[in-house]
This record gives C-alpha cells, sequence and structure tokens, in this order.
C-alpha cells in the first residue's frame, strides 16, 4: 500500500516537471499576489491583465498572434516568486507583470532577464532598478521621487517646523520613509523623531504620545492604509494638533473606515492620483470596462499602472511589427515618447525608471471627498 | 507629567486587554500543562461573531448591546467546548508535545475559517456597541472605553478568585492545577471541571475580544497569534496558573510594552519586552505570583 | 530487505531527477532538501535533545544571512563564507542557550519564541546597514572557483541532495552510539538521566550546536538557491512550521520528518488549485493526525534503543 502510494506520488512529481510543448500563442505571464495579506492586489492586477488581453484579442491578437495569460500565485513572499518566476518562463511567457511587492519583484529579475522575458510591475522600490536588467521597467515611479516630492511640499510648501515620521516593517514603507527622511534632509527640514510602529499591533498610542510631548506640525506615515487609518483615529483621540499625511499607500476607501468619518476630514494624502482620478479617456473607458466586467470598481491605482505596464508592451509590440521581446524592450527603452497611458503620458528611460511624476496632495473634505491640494510642477507642464 | 500620566493610561489599556486573554492560558495550563495556541484566534473569532450579530440584534433597540454581548459569549464558550473535546480530550494520555501540535493545528483551522467566512480584509467593527467617548483632564484624554477594560479586568479577576476559592466548583479546579492525578483519586469529575475551565476561558477570551475590537475599531483574521503570544507570556510574567498573575502579568507587559516604544525606541520595544521575559524567567522561573515549583521524581 | 530496495528506488529517483526536470521543479526539488535538513535539525533538538525549541529558524537564518553578508559585503570566496556561515551559528546558538538550557519545557519554548522575534527584529532594523532591512540581501553570487558556477540550480540541487544523504546517513548512525542513547535518555527523563551520571545540560548543549550547524548549512544552500535572504522566511510562523513538522512526522523518526516536509512544501505546489483552503486542510489534517496517531506520521519504532538491547531480533 505504502508503496503503491510512493510510486503515484512519483509519477505526479514527473508529470509535473517535466516541460511541456509550448502552444503558439504568445503568452502573457501574471506574477501576483493572488492569496495572503495583497490579496484583493493581486487579484486586481490579474484581472485587469485579462480585461486588457481578452480586448486586444477581440481586434484580432498581437501582430496577428492570439494571447492567453497564465497566472502564478507568488504569496508575496520572495521564496515563492522565484519558483513561479521559473514556472513562468517554463510554460513559454514571454511577458510578465509582477509582482505587487517590491521583494517579491527583486526575487524574480534574475530569472527573467537571462529568459529574455519582459517584465514590468507597480514596485516602487528604488533597488529594482540599479541591477541593470535589460528587461524590466516599470510603469510607476520609484520611492525616491516621491520621497522628493513629499519633502519639497513638507519644507517648501508647507513650511512645517517639526515634521515627526512614522513606518512600519513592510519593505515599502521603510523603503519610502527613508527616501522622504533623505530627501527632507535635503531641503534642510527639521525632522523630530522618526518612529516604527509593528504593523501586527494595534495600539500606536504609546509612539503617539511620544510624538506629541515634541510638539510636532506634522505626522507623516508611509504605511499601509489599515495601520494609516488606526494612527489617525489614536492621534485625533490622545488631541495631537498636527497635520497628518499618508503616503500612497494611505490611499484605500477603507482608510476613511477605518479611522472614523469624523476622524478621517482634513487628513492629507499624497501619492498617486485614485483610479476616480484619472480624467483621460482610455483611463474613463478602461475604468467603465473593468467594472462591468467584474461587477466591482478598480481596487486601486496600482492596478491601472500595471495595466499600463502591459498596454506599453503591446504599443511596442504593434509599433516594432514584431512579437520579439528584445526589439520590443529596446523600442519601450530607447524609441517610444509620451505614450498615452491611463495614468498619463508616459516616457521610459534607458534605465528602466519612468520619466516625470504625476504626484499630488490630496485632502479629504467634509463631504468626505478627496480634493486636489497640491499638483507636482514638473508634471503640470 | 501629562505625557508619562498619559503613557501609563495607553499601558493600563492595553495591559487590560492583554489580562483578558492571558486568563484563558493560565487557566488551562494551570489543569492541563496545554498551551492553548487556539485561543487567541478563539479571541479574534469573538470580535468577528460580534461584527454579524450586532446588525441582527439593532432590532431589539436598548437592549442590543446585552443581546449581542451574551450571544457572542455563549457562542464561544460553546466552539471552545467543542475544541476540547474534539482537539485535545483525546490527546489527555498523549505526549505533550502532540497536544501542542494538535492546538497549534486547531488555531489554524479557526483562522482560516475566519478568513473564508468574513475575508482577507480588515473588518470594521459596530462602533455602537460600547459607549464611546473622551474625557479630557488637562491635556491628558482618557476614552470611557479604557475606563470600562480597566474595572470590567479588575471585577472579572475579583469575580473569578472568589469563585475559584469559595465554591465547589472552583475548589475542584485548584485540586486539579495542584495535583492531577491525586486530585482525579479523590473523586474529582475531570471532565467536567475541564470543560468549566474552557468554558470560563473561552468566555473571559470572547469579552477580550470584542473590548479589542471596540478599542481599535478594525479586526483582522490573522491579529489572533500576536495578541496571543503577548497574552501568553503575560500568563508566564504572571506566574502560569495564577489567575491574579494573569492580570498583573497583563498590565506589566503592557507598560513594558508602552514605556520602551515611548521613552526608548519603538524600533526596539519588542526586544526589550522580550529580553525582560528572558531575564525574569532566568531568575524567577515562576514568575511574579507562581508557587514555586517542586518536580516530583 | 524490502526497506534497501526502497532506499535504492529513492536514492535513484532523486540522482536522475535534474534530466527531466524543469528549472522550476529542479527548485522545488533542492528547496525540499535545504527545508529538510532544518527539519532534522530541528529534529535533533526536539526529538533527541528533548527540547522544546519553537525559535530554529533563528540558526538556519543565521547561516543564511552570514552567508549573505560575507559574500555580498565583503566579496569573500564561497568557502570561506561557507565555513563562517556553518559554524558561527552553532558558536552562538551555544552563547544564546547556554543561560535558559535549565528551564523548564514549556518555559525553554516561550524563550526560544521570544529569541525569534528578537532576531526578524534586529534583521528588520537593519544594524549598522547589515542586514538590509525588511528588504533582506539581493543577489548573493559568490565568484565561480574553478569553473564550478555555485549559483547554478543543478550544481544546488546536487550539493543539497549530497548533504542531505550524508546526514541522514550520519544521523542514523549516531542513534546507535553512546551519545545517541544518552540522548535517548535525557529525553525519556532527564532526571533520571542525570542521576545515572549523564550530564543532560552538557548533552543539550552538544545537541543545539550540532542542530545549528546544520540549520547553517541549509542557511547556506538557501541563500546559494534564492540568492536572496529576508527576514520573514526565518520568522516565528517558519519555526512553528518546522516544529510541526517534527510532531507530525514523529519525533527522532527520519522518514516520517521527511514525509512531513514533503507534505508542507511540496504538496502545496503539486495542488495550486486549493490555494485559498489549502492551510484550513493542513489545520484539520494536524488535529486528526494528532488524535489518532499522537506520536506522529512514522514513529520510531522501538524509540532510539539499539537493536542489540532487544536481542537482534528485530
Amino acid at each position: 500500500m505504502k508503496k503503491y502510494f510512493l510510486v503515484l506520488i512519483m509519477i505526479l512529481i514527473l508529470f509535473c516537471a517535466c516541460n511541456r510543448k509550448t502552444s503558439n500563442e504568445f503568452v502573457v505571464g501574471v506574477q501576483a499576489p493572488i492569496t495572503g495579506e495583497y490579496a484583493s492586489e493581486g487579484q486586481g492586477m490579474s484581472n485587469a491583465v485579462k480585461l486588457i488581453v481578452q480586448q486586444q484579442n477581440d481586434e484580432g491578437g498581437l501582430n496577428g498572434v492570439m494571447i492567453k495569460v497564465i497566472t502564478c500565485d507568488d504569496e508575496g513572499s520572495p521564496q515563492k516568486a522565484s519558483i513561479c518566476a521559473k514556472k513562468l518562463v517554463n510554460d513559454g511567457a514571454k511577458v510578465v507583470i509582477g509582482s505587487y511587492t517590491s521583494t517579491a519583484t527583486a526575487a524574480s529579475q534574475e530569472i527573467y532577464a537571462n529568459a529574455s522575458v519582459i517584465q514590468t510591475s507597480d514596485a516602487t522600490a528604488a533597488v529594482l532598478t540599479q541591477g541593470n536588467y535589460k528587461t524590466y521597467f516599470r510603469a510607476s515611479f520609484n520611492d525616491d521621487i516621491e520621497g522628493e516630492f513629499t519633502a519639497n511640499y513638507f519644507v517648501n510648501v508647507k513650511k512645517y517646523g517639526n515634521i515627526a515620521i512614522i513606518s512600519d516593517y513592510s519593505s515599502f514603507s521603510s523603503g519610502l520613509a527613508g527616501a522622504v527622511v533623505k530627501n527632507i534632509g535635503l531641503l534642510g527640514g527639521n525632522i523630530v523623531c522618526n518612529e516604527k510602529i509593528d504593523a501586527n499591533a494595534q495600539d500606536f498610542k504609546a509612539v503617539l504620545t511620544k510624538i506629541k510631548a515634541l510638539n510636532p506640525d506634522v505626522i507623516y506615515f508611509s504605511g499601509y492604509y489599515t495601520q494609516s487609518g488606526l494612527l489617525r483615529a489614536q492621534q485625533v483621540q490622545l488631541d495631537i494638533q498636527a497635520d497628518y499625511v499618508g503616503g500612497n499607500a494611505t490611499d484605500n476607501p477603507q482608510f476613511i473606515e477605518i479611522a472614523g468619518e469624523q476622524n478621517a476630514i482634513d487628513s492629507y494624502l499624497v501619492g498617486l492620483p485614485v483610479p476616480e482620478q484619472l480624467d483621460y479617456p482610455e483611463a474613463l473607458k478602461f475604468n467603465s470596462d473593468y467594472l462591468r466586467e467584474y461587477k466591482a470598481p478598480v481596487p486601486s491605482i496600482w492596478t491601472v499602472i500595471n495595466a499600463d505596464g502591459l498596454r506599453v508592451v503591446f504599443e511596442a509590440m504593434k509599433q516594432v511589427n514584431t512579437n520579439d521581446t528584445i526589439a520590443a524592450i529596446e523600442h519601450i527603452k530607447g524609441g517610444m515618447k509620451d505614450f498615452r497611458g491611463l495614468t498619463g503620458p508616459i516616457t521610459i528611460q534607458r534605465n528602466g525608471e519612468r520619466a516625470g511624476s504625476i504626484y499630488r496632495v490630496n485632502v479629504i473634505n467634509s463631504d468626505l471627498d478627496y480634493e486636489t491640494v497640491y499638483y507636482d510642477p514638473v508634471s503640470g507642464k | 507629567m501629562d505625557i508619562f500620566s498619559q503613557q501609563l493610561i495607553n499601558g493600563l489599556t492595553y495591559g487590560s486587554l492583554l489580562g483578558f486573554i492571558a486568563l484563558g492560558y493560565t487557566m488551562v495550563y494551570g489543569i492541563l500543562n496545554l498551551i492553548n495556541f487556539a485561543h487567541g484566534d478563539m479571541v479574534t473569532l469573538a470580535a468577528f461573531l460580534a461584527i454579524t450579530i450586532a446588525p441582527l440584534a439593532v432590532a431589539a433597540g436598548t437592549l442590543a448591546m446585552i443581546i449581542t454581548l451574551a450571544a457572542v459569549v455563549v457562542s464561544v464558550c460553546i466552539i471552545a467546548i467543542l475544541l476540547e473535546k474534539i482537539a485535545y480530550k483525546p490527546l489527555r494520555a498523549a505526549p505533550r508535545l502532540s497536544l501542542i501540535v494538535s492546538a497549534l493545528g486547531a488555531g489554524m483551522v479557526i483562522k482560516n475559517a475566519i478568513m473564508l467566512i468574513w475575508g482577507a480584509n480588515p473588518r470594521i467593527f459596530p462602533r455602537n456597541l460600547f459607549p464611546a467617548g473622551l474625557a479630557k483632564f488637562s491635556d491628558i484624554s482618557v476614552s470611557y472605553l479604557s475606563v470600562i477594560i480597566l474595572l470590567l479586568n479588575i471585577l472579572v479577576m475579583l469575580t473569578l478568585y472568589i469563585f475559584i476559592n469559595k465554591t465547589r466548583v472552583g475548589i475542584a479546579i485548584k485540586a486539579l492545577s495542584t495535583d492531577y492525578s491525586v486530585a482525579e483519586l479523590m473523586g474529582v469529575n475531570v471532565n467536567n471541571t475541564v470543560m468549566i475551565v474552557f468554558l470560563i476561558g473561552g468566555g473571559v477570551g470572547a469579552l477580550g475580544g470584542m473590548l479589542i475590537g471596540a478599542s481599535y475599531t478594525t479586526v483582522t483574521f490573522s491579529m489572533g497569534f500576536d495578541y496571543g503570544i503577548k497574552a501568553f507570556i503575560a500568563a508566564i510574567l504572571g506566574g502560569i496558573g495564577s489567575i491574579p498573575g494573569a492580570m498583573f502579568g497583563g498590565l506589566l507587559l503592557g507598560l513594558t510594552y508602552t514605556f520602551c516604544s515611548g521613552y526608548v525606541s519603538s524600533a526596539w520595544a519588542n526586544t526589550v519586552t522580550y529580553l525582560l521575559l528572558i531575564i525574569l524567567l532566568i531568575f524567577r522561573p515562576n514568575g511574579l505570583f507562581g508557587r514555586s515549583l517542586v518536580q516530583k521524581v | 530487505m524490502k526497506r534497501k530496495l526502497l532506499i535504492a528506488v529513492l536514492l535513484v529517483f532523486c540522482t536522475i531527477y535534474p534530466i527531466f526536470a524543469n528549472s522550476a521543479w529542479l527548485t522545488i526539488g533542492a528547496t525540499f532538501f535545504i527545508f529538510s535538513l532544518v527539519a532534522l535539525s530541528q529534529d535533533i533538538v526536539l526529538g533527541r535533545a528533548g527540547v522544546y525549541d519553537m525559535g530554529h529558524a533563528i540558526y538556519f537564518g543565521m547561516g543564511g544571512y552570514i552567508f549573505a553578508i560575507l559574500v555580498t559585503k565583503l566579496g569573500m570566496n564561497f568557502f570561506a563564507a561557507a565555513f563562517a556561515a556553518v559554524f558561527l551559528p552553532a558558536l552562538l546558538a551555544l552563547a544564546v542557550v547556554t543561560p535558559v538550557i535549565h528551564l523548564r519545557g514549556d518555559y525553554f519554548l516561550v524563550v526560544s519564541i521570544g529569541l525569534n522575534f528578537i532576531f526578524t527584529q534586529i534583521l528588520n532594523n537593519n544594524p549598522f546597514r547589515l542586514t538590509g532591512g525588511p528588504n533582506g540581501i539581493f543577489g548573493i553570487f559568490p565568484a565561480p572557483f574553478m569553473g564550478i558556477n555555485f549559483s547554478s540550480s543543478v550544481f544546488i540541487y546536487y550539493f543539497a541532495f549530497i548533504v542531505i544523504t550524508l546526514t541522514i546517513a550520519i544521523m542514523n548512525n549516531f542513534d546507535n552510539s553512546r551519545y545517541g542513547r544518552a540522548f535517548y535518555f535525557i529525553y525519556q527523563d532527564d532526571l533520571a538521566a542525570a542521576s545515572m551520571g549523564i550530564n543532560a545540560s552538557y548533552l543539550k548543549q552538544i545537541g543545539f550546536m550540532m542542530s545549528a550547524v546544520l540549520a547553517g548549512f541549509a542557511g547556506v544552500l538557501y541563500a546559494l538557491e534564492y540568492s536572496a535572504v529576508s527576514p520573514e522566511t526565518f520568522s516565528v510562523d517558519q519555526s512553528i512550521t518546522f516544529f510541526a513538522i517534527v510532531i507530525v512526522g514523529g519525533q527522532g523518526s527520519l522518514p516520517g520528518v521527511l514525509l512531513g516536509t514533503f507534505a508542507m512544501f511540496v504538496l502545496p505546489e503539486l495542488f495550486r488549485g486549493f490555494a485559498d483552503v489549502r492551510y484550513l486542510i493542513f489545520g484539520i489534517a494536524m488535529v486528526a493526525m494528532m488524535v489518532m496517531r499522537p506520536r506522529g506520521l512514522m514513529p520510531t519504532k522501538y524509540g532510539f534503543y539499539p537493536k542489540k538491547l532487544f536481542g537482534g531480533d528485530t
């Protein structure tokens, strides 16, 4: 009995492990956290890719070839990401969208680069473009740019005297906080404290009380909306008279719910526009198509940015008239200028970074709507 | 001074919440020598049950709060007893470590069941269950809820202390935790007593879960582990098996954590807290209120 | 006889596996060996020395991080870095464990969880810019030596395969040695063992060091395979998983521990479809397994008693 079981397992492994012949379809891979902490974002990515591929197939495919989507769940972990990347390469993926988190993206870059698979993601860690992987580019902006924008707003626009910074232990949050701190330092701003919170905990009053004693003019948090909402609620509860500013991961409808409606009013959000704020015709169409297809609104701006990455690749392949990945990535990084993206004009630089910036500062007004109070002067042109 | 008093209040509130959960650990451990790793997830379950039950109870008007509390506490008690019957009772004679793994497995089941039923995103806890609002003394803010938490904590501990020392069932519990086999030989009904211990632990934990939900307004399916492990450490600090120990252990841990974050460094608060635990265990292995335990050969 | 045939079949299967496995499954194979190594090292502490250690990912992580730091920050060659990464965790384990080794079972368990929390917090806080914070350390590619590319998947697979085979062979012999028997006695009853003249604390420390060497080795292999290390791989959750693998598989049982690792890390790759309910099923399986087989999936048949004690007819 035990023997048969063992043989069965071996056969099963053999079946899974063998290389299978790839079809002549053009394969697009999605490497995203479908389960776990970032499940809603990962599912959004996968949905958006499927939507765009379906629309492209309706137009007759890509240079006459039909497109197929394969999804691999990396659970946001670097170890699973590495296995996912190899699986997608083996399954013949030519373009991969992913992953959501910077850590998982970094773990897979080398594998895609070696296989000449184009990879694009919404990850923002600065290190991702420092490895000079020829096949990687992103339609998002790196943390340094958000850091620069935030620092400029704090020091030159708002002229805050005492700035308190809070971050958590996620790679995204600590990377962003690091960039903000660095840029505030460069502009000569005064940081009174740089605190850490544990994202698993819910009671941040100890840290906030400490900050209260330092009389800050602003409290900035670089982490996700769950902790951000709690921080804002506890700030109000402790009666700390300072502006509250959240980084771009605070941007989620649940922030208002968690902080409580009364508390959320007058909080500032620095970041990319929310999907509903995009007024380019392509974006309006994407939002409504997504709503029709999945009976739910686009989960976040990251979904749109990933969609933009894929659209850039498709457009490049159409322009160079071939589905060859090397030719396409060359064109993306050298030839394409001001592609009409869902998030505004897109130009990708040689190192794979997107040029310009689309950051803005929103404030939550008394009707609980976002009101833009400050634009990036660069993107204004 | 204001800042110090504010931190004191922060620490006491947080510590009391841990105390509610620590109680379940300490009582179960006292009798079965089992670290009930599923307890933290039971506490989470209570908060999620309240999310579902509270809107249904709104029809009852002013009684809504009482009905919700009672319904949640009763359901969690029932689940706690079921848990004991299914996952722990068959293992009474088994090696200790098997019991621990069974508890870990049961915790995993509850946590993932919560995720499948209520979803992976954070959920908002009903705001009308406990009185909201703040009292301000010069520059210190105290929410009514923290006062309720502190008072309830003391009340529950006193009630249980009297229950354990003055009633027949309580004395049976005490006898079992002093010497399991002798108590069994003396005619203590082990099954019933263990059931009552799980019932009390589950009920008090459920209360704690709802108070956590109300204090921080959000609950997530995975929050049980962090609270569970901190509460268990609180139980050890206080001397495992001791009911007042659970309360003081909770307060000690809450205050340590808060003052570390406030005055030392928030980045190292966990490290300092755990170091304190290790040092305490080296020099006072039975905790603050624990009896010294002579190993019988 | 049957047993030998089974082992031979498994060895042949593992040897020819890289010929037909694609790159993803080669990585899964190597990962299985690496995690098995950690689980076996956990078994030395838990199933042999009888210490309730629920922070074993610390030594695994130390191996990985020390190797990563030495290779990326100091540009050390593979052998020097691997040597340090295998033996430093053992010294650190000794230093950390000595003051608390005498603690009663459950108290040690809590202390080890605490130590694991401290370990991950240190990694996250990036002291002296060494550990890279929550991102961890990327791009661990030691320089090739005499034409051997240490980062090639096939090399790592066979390297891990050889290490695990040797480990199993050594552990099998160890159980029948003088030390193995002493371990068995302290595992059964350390007080009785102590009164027989066995120095229990000393043996437990030895057990910890042996186990840290193995876990450190696994850490090196992990860092090579994924060319990256990050804090969440070495978290308390991971430690709990290894703890559960040993108990579910059967303490002191080599095939049981391997089977447990297989169930935890390879089966999920075979059944990707169940992603959502996977952990629910694992939880139910853990409870059911303990209730039905409290001594584990494949308990050691006669404990670790050397066969000769039973007159050799087993």
